[in-house]
């Protein structure tokens, strides 16, 4: 296995780890903060958050596209 | 095997993929569902109020939740490149924070919140325990998962070419993040007023 190993991309999964952590901090915050109904801006949050999830960690656009994770093609 | 015994065999490893891939999206579909169902549930009864809870023992099981997704997208990265000690270790790291993650909400949280709220009187306590359960028997079962495929990869079965196991608990294991992503503010941050407190 290890002859076939190529470089590694992680700077996706680095990127999203961030906006995730920033947007659950501030996510946190309104609701610690808030005395008024916030659950509109929340759910807001959580689809972006999850917006990400799916598409960059849970990788949607392989149903269509047939692409593994790592970039090489399913199809050859 | 000939050479191309072999191109045939991946060629159909692969077709079996996409259907199996194609399947495994279905199911989460499906079984998003319910979850959706409970979100709704929660907010029709308590539309404005939330139950007695820890936000800040909120946050860090949310954080613990979100870093292991982090890891197990980096495990299924590895493994398509053939780096197979860092898709072990990623995988075993992951399996430990959904662990920590399982006992933070019903070890920790659980005794916590049954100071305030019971799960047989009131509805803060039946949405609250309703809702961390059936999320938390889905995260017991994407440790159960991620242990199999951590053991398979021990004993070398996954390849660069044949994985689509690993894809499967990494894609089972982001769902039930998602799934969380919705559950903490429904139940930790959204209301104004308290129940149980």
């Amino acid at each position: 296995m290890e002859e076939n190993q190529k470089k590694p991309d992680y700077s996706v999964n680095i990127l999203v780890l961030i906006i995730l952590m920033i947007l659950t901090a501030g996510e946190y915050y309104l609701g610690v903060i808030s005395t008024t109904n916030i659950a509109g801006i929340m759910i807001a949050i959580g689809l972006l958050k999850a917006f990400f999830i799916v598409r960059d960690y849970m990788n949607i656009g392989r149903l269509w596209t047939s692409t593994s994770v790592s970039g090489g093609e399913d199809h050859k | 095997m000939s050479a191309d015994t072999h191109q045939n065999s991946l060629a159909d490893y692969r077709n079996k993929s996409i259907n199996n891939r194609m399947g495994l999206w279905l199911f989460l579909i499906s079984d998003s569902f319910v979850f959706i169902g409970l979100f709704v549930v929660r907010f029709n009864l308590m539309p404005t109020a939330r139950p007695e809870l820890s936000q800040v023992l909120g946050l860090i099981v949310t954080t613990i939740l979100l870093v292991s997704s982090v890891l197990m997208n980096r495990a299924e990265i590895a493994v398509g490149v053939g780096d197979q000690k860092t898709f072990l270790r990623n995988t075993l790291f992951t399996m430990i924070l959904g662990i920590i993650f399982l006992l933070g909400v019903v070890g920790v949280e659980w005794p916590l919140a049954s100071q305030h709220i019971s799960a047989r009187e009131g509805v803060a306590g039946s949405i609250f325990f309703t809702m961390t359960g059936f999320h938390a028997f889905h995260v017991l079962t994407g440790v159960i998962f991620l242990f199999i495929i951590w053991n398979n990869g021990r004993k070398g079965l996954y390849t660069v070419e044949r994985h689509f196991a690993v894809e499967a608990a990494a894609i089972y294991w982001h769902f039930v993040d998602v799934v969380w992503i919705f559950f903490y503010p429904a139940l930790y941050l959204i209301g104004s007023k308290v129940i149980g407190g």
